[in-house]
C-alpha cells in the first residue's frame, strides 16, 4: 500500500517536472543567437557515414583516412586534416553534389573525382566494435563451457546461452536437421552480429549510435553472405529446379522463361534481405531523429512551444524506441531465419 | 539517393571484418558451445533416465523386502508354533517319566514292604514259637503238680508274655 502511494506520488511528480518544461523555456535568455536549423541535413549526416566520430561534448574522434588518387596514388592522413571545410594533398570533403559528405579530390582539369575510398570511417569502426562484442560474447559463453562442463551458466553469461538455445534448437535444428551443425556457426555468427549491430545502433553514444545495419553496404555484404553460403551448399536437385524445372517444355526450350524467372527469384532472395533489414534499421533511425530534431524544429516557433514539443518529443522517442528494441531484436532474428530457410530450400 | 548507393570502401571492410569474424568464431567458440550444450543436455537426459530407474529399482527392493519380511514372520510364527508343540511334548515325557518312575518306586517299596513285613511275620512265628517254647521249657521244669499250679503258671505266662 506504501508503496503504491510512493510510486503514484512520484509519478504525478514527473509530469508536474514535464509541465514545467515549458515555463522553463520562458527562462532561457534573451538575445542568444540563432542558428538556421537545417534538419535534413542533420538527419542525413547522422544516418550515413562520417569521416570521424563525434563524442559527449562535441570532442571527436578523427579516423584515417586512406585514399588512392587518380594518378594511382595511396594517400593515408588523419580526417582531422579535412575539418571545417580544409583541403589536404588535393583532398578534401565535398558539402553538395553526388558525392556530398565524402572525400573528394580534383583532377588536373579542375573537375571534382571520387577516389578509390578506403577510409576507415564511423561505419567501419562501429562494424569493428560490433564484431568485437560478438567476438567476446560467443568467446564468454564458450570458456564458460571449458571451466563448468555440464554446467548451466547464470546472470549474462545464462542470458547469452539461453539466446544461443533459442536460435541454435528452435530455428537452426528445427529447420535444418542434420546440416544444423554445418550452418549453425555462419547462422549464429549472422544473428549476434546483427543484433548486437542494432542495439549498438540505438546507443546515442560512443560507442554506439553509428547507423551500422541500417547502411545498405552493410547488409549488402551480409546478404551476400547468404546468396553465396545458399548456392555453394545446394545439391543437384537445387540447381535442377533452376535450370530445368518441371514444367511444360515450352516454358524453357526455346526462350529459357523459367530459368530465367529462377534465377531471377535466387537474386531476389538476398535483395529482399538486405533491403528489409536496411529500411527497418534506417526508419528506426529516422524517426528517433526526426522526433528529437522536432524540437529544435519548432523551436523557431517560440519558446513556449519548443517546451510542449520538448515533452511530446521525449514521450514518443521513448515509445519509439521500445518499438525499435524490438524491432531490431525481430529483424536479426527474422535475417538468420529466413537464411536458415534459404539453405534449408537449397539442401532439399 | 547516397543513403543507397552502396561505399566501395565500406563494402570492403564490412566484408574483411564479417569473413574474420566468421572464421574466429566458426573455429574456436560456435563448436566449443554447441557441442557442450549437446553434451549437458545428453547428460541430462542419461541423468533423468538413470534416475526413473534407480526409482524403478528402489520400488521393487521395497516390494522384494516387504515379501522377504513376510516370509520371515511367517517362518518366526511357525517356529514359534514348533517350539511350543516341542516344549508341551518335553513336559508331557518328563511328566509321563516322573508318573513311570514314581510307580516303580511305589510298587518297588510295597515289594520291600510286603517282604519286611514277611520277615516281621517270621520273626514273629519264630518268637512265638521261640516263647512256647520257652514256656513249655518253663512248664516242664517246673512241678506241675496241679491243675491250680498249672493254671497259675499259665496266667503268669500269659501276664509276663503280655507285658
Amino acid at each position: 500500500m506504501c508503496q503504491l502511494r510512493f510510486q503514484r506520488d512520484s509519478r504525478v511528480a514527473f509530469l508536474a517536472l514535464l509541465c514545467l518544461v515549458p515555463l522553463m523555456g520562458f527562462a532561457r535568455p534573451a538575445g542568444e543567437e540563432e542558428e538556421k536549423f537545417d534538419l535534413k541535413e542533420v538527419i542525413f549526416t547522422h544516418l550515413g557515414d562520417e569521416y570521424s566520430w563525434e563524442l559527449l561534448g562535441g570532442a571527436e574522434i578523427h579516423l584515417p583516412v586512406i585514399v588512392r588518387d587518380d594518378a594511382g596514388e595511396w594517400h593515408c592522413f588523419s580526417s582531422g586534416r579535412l575539418t571545417d571545410g580544409k583541403e589536404y594533398e588535393g583532398f578534401y570533403i565535398a558539402h553538395e553534389g553526388s558525392y556530398a559528405h565524402k572525400v573528394v579530390g580534383r583532377t588536373l582539369a579542375g573537375e571534382e573525382y571520387r577516389p578509390l575510398d578506403f577510409s576507415i570511417t564511423k561505419n567501419v569502426v562501429a562494424i569493428g566494435i560490433g564484431a568485437l562484442l560478438t567476438v567476446w560474447m560467443a568467446f564468454a559463453l564458450a570458456r564458460f563451457y571449458k571451466r563448468n562442463r555440464f554446467k548451466a551458466p547464470r546472470k549474462g553469461v545464462g542470458f547469452i546461452e539461453s539466446l544461443v538455445e533459442m536460435v541454435y534448437q528452435e530455428v537452426i535444428v528445427e529447420v535444418l536437421e542434420k546440416d544444423a551443425r554445418r550452418f549453425a556457426p555462419y547462422l549464429l555468427s549472422l544473428f549476434f552480429f546483427i543484433l548486437l549491430s542494432n542495439v549498438l545502433g540505438m546507443m546515442v553514444v560512443f560507442p554506439g549510435g553509428a547507423n551500422v545495419t541500417g547502411n545498405i553496404s552493410v547488409t549488402l555484404v551480409l546478404a551476400l553472405c547468404t546468396f553465396v553460403v545458399v548456392n555453394i551448399s545446394g545439391t543437384r536437385h537445387y540447381w535442377r529446379e533452376i535450370f530445368w524445372p518441371e514444367v511444360p517444355m515450352w516454358l524453357k526450350v526455346p526462350i529459357p522463361l523459367m530459368p530465367l524467372i529462377e534465377v531471377f527469384g535466387m537474386i531476389t532472395k538476398p535483395v529482399a534481405l538486405m533491403v528489409r533489414l536496411c529500411a527497418n534499421m534506417l526508419g528506426g533511425h529516422l524517426i528517433a531523429l526526426v522526433l528529437v530534431s522536432l524540437i529544435f524544429l519548432l523551436g523557431a516557433l517560440g519558446d513556449a512551444v519548443m517546451g510542449g514539443t520538448i515533452v511530446v518529443s521525449i514521450i514518443f522517442s521513448l515509445f519509439m524506441n521500445v518499438l525499435h528494441l524490438l524491432i531490431a531484436f525481430i529483424q536479426a532474428y527474422v535475417f538468420m531465419m529466413l537464411s536458415t530457410i534459404f539453405i534449408r530450400l537449397a539442401r532439399e | 539517393m547516397s543513403l543507397f548507393t552502396p561505399e566501395f570502401g565500406l563494402v570492403f571492410w564490412m566484408l574483411v571484418i564479417f569473413l574474420i569474424l566468421l572464421g574466429v568464431l566458426g573455429k574456436y567458440a560456435w563448436p566449443v558451445i554447441i557441442k557442450s550444450m549437446e553434451e549437458r543436455a545428453a547428460f541430462i537426459d542419461q541423468g533423468v533416465e538413470f534416475t526413473r530407474e534407480a526409482e524403478k529399482d528402489r520400488e521393487q527392493a521395497k516390494a522384494d523386502a516387504r515379501g522377504l519380511l513376510t516370509d520371515a514372520r511367517k517362518q518366526q510364527l511357525d517356529i514359534l508354533q514348533q517350539t511350543e508343540r516341542t516344549k508341551q511334548e518335553i513336559i508331557d515325557n518328563a511328566q509321563q517319566t516322573a508318573a513311570h518312575e514314581a510307580r516303580r518306586i511305589m510298587e518297588s517299596a510295597k515289594l520291600s514292604i510286603e517282604q519286611a513285613k514277611t520277615e516281621a511275620e517270621l520273626q514273629l512265628r519264630r518268637q512265638t514259637g521261640l516263647l512256647s517254647l520257652q514256656i513249655a521249657e518253663q512248664v516242664i521244669r517246673r512241678n506241675l503238680a496241679s491243675e491250680e499250679a498249672q493254671m497259675e503258671l499259665i496266667d503268669q505266662l500269659l501276664k509276663e508274655a503280655g507285658e
